[in-house]
């Protein structure tokens, strides 16, 4: 698989369109899922995801073939809706951790601001509890979340592609499965 | 076990990282601790919900295939055309790029020239140059330094864009730079006498003078 996707990846660098197109085809849905989970808007998971293919093409002669294509390229689409969630966050201290909340910042405490008019359609009212509990995570959990139960990710990979260590990655998925224990624990 | 410990030990357990022997553990002390065990159950519940939730989450609303592909073309028509690779950049640039040392070399070259013609050029002006008793005794015309006949001087003499005409006795050296030493039949120098027009000569002359200058 890694192999293909380098193999691509070289042609793509050589100028051939259509290695980059099945790239683009390879991860366009998956990335848009996780953007869209992480911003909860359609368009601007459209938004990030196209310009996650257009950095990764700009940058495609500095890929560098140790690290995995999947890594490098949800390395940057996570990048890009991390960056999304901060500009949305009003600016005064929400890092300062309080003790009420266990490790979760004031991120959390802040009710997401539901920008999807076309509301989504949920099968269920059990769905709808769980999504509203995953928004109310930080961003800095919510990425790890998303790469954890989305993407499938182990910690290991998780860790690769946010380029923090991997206890600090496992403590961020200890923490966000408690705050979402604990959320979903009276409503379920 | 402690109840904090059993809690990280859930935790690894449903990351899959936690080792046999500890699952063990953890399981004999879930079996005695109801609290510990309501946690554990509470917790697997979450977790199965969350992949529930997001691994087989219900299709998003209006992103079926044709919206997929609609944005795969979007993709595809904001790429740039024509990619910009290093190969394209003109090949004297990039010879630079590469050895950055040579550009600093040829810079320094040019600069270095530059100065060396001007100051060469500049100096078109009789400028004479000695020990203070040898140029007591030399009579200047215009362009021409003479040692009179039956005068005998002691030290160097230098003579810059002129003629020099020595009818008297030098102890010492004499040199002619861009000019003409003529030596009379009364005249005589012990030491060395040189007359130096060329570039490459004047420049190393400039430069032995220079450091021996600085010696003594």
């Amino acid at each position: 698989m890694n192999l293909l996707e380098a193999r691509l990846a070289r042609l793509a660098l050589k100028g051939d369109q259509r290695a980059f197109a099945e790239l683009v085809e390879l991860y366009q849905d998956k990335l848009f899922h996780m953007a869209y989970r992480m911003l909860n808007n359609r368009q601007e998971a459209e938004d990030v995801v196209q310009e996650t293919f257009l950095r990764v093409h700009k940058n495609l002669e500095r890929y560098d073939e140790s690290l995995k294509f999947s890594t490098w390229i949800y390395r940057i689409a996570t990048n890009l809706c991390i960056d999304r969630l901060r500009k949305r966050k009003p600016t005064y201290s929400l890092d300062a951790e309080s003790n009420d909340h266990e490790g979760l910042d004031g991120y959390s405490m802040i009710p997401s601001d539901n920008r999807t008019p076309e509301s989504e359609m949920l099968l269920s009212e059990t769905q709808r509890i769980i999504h509203e509990a995953i928004d109310s995570l930080a961003p800095k959990y919510k990425t790890v979340m998303m790469l954890r139960y989305i993407q499938e990710l182990s910690l290991q990979e998780i860790s690769d592609v946010l380029d923090m260590p991997v206890t600090t990655i496992k403590t961020r998925v200890h923490r966000g499965r408690d705050f979402l224990r604990k959320k979903l624990e009276h409503k379920l | 076990m402690e109840c904090n410990v059993a809690i990280i030990g859930m935790h690894d357990y449903l990351d899959g990282d936690l080792p046999r022997e500890e699952a063990q553990q953890l399981q004999a002390h879930l079996r005695s601790c109801p609290s510990c065990m309501a946690r554990f159950e509470q917790l697997e519940r979450t977790e199965a919900l969350l992949y529930n939730a997001l691994e087989h989450a219900p299709a998003i609303p209006a992103y079926d295939q044709a919206a997929s592909a609609k944005l795969t073309e979007r993709i595809m028509s904001q790429l740039p055309k024509e990619k910009i690779t290093r190969q394209n950049r003109r090949g004297a640039l990039r010879y630079l790029y590469k050895y950055p040392g040579l550009a600093v070399a040829a810079l320094f070259v040019v600069v270095m020239l530059g100065s060396f013609i001007s100051m060469w050029q500049q100096d078109s002006k009789l400028v004479i140059s000695g020990e203070g008793e040898v140029l007591q005794q030399v009579v200047i015309e215009g362009k021409k330094v003479t040692i009179p006949e039956g005068v005998h001087v002691k030290g160097n003499l230098i003579v810059e864009n002129g003629e020099a005409d020595v009818r008297g006795e030098v102890e010492g050296n004499v040199t002619v730079i861009d000019g003409s030493l003529n030596l009379a039949s009364t005249g005589y120098i012990t030491g060395q006498q040189r007359t130096i027009d060329q570039a490459l000569d004047w420049f190393w002359f400039k430069v032995t003078q220079s450091f021996s200058g600085l010696a003594s």
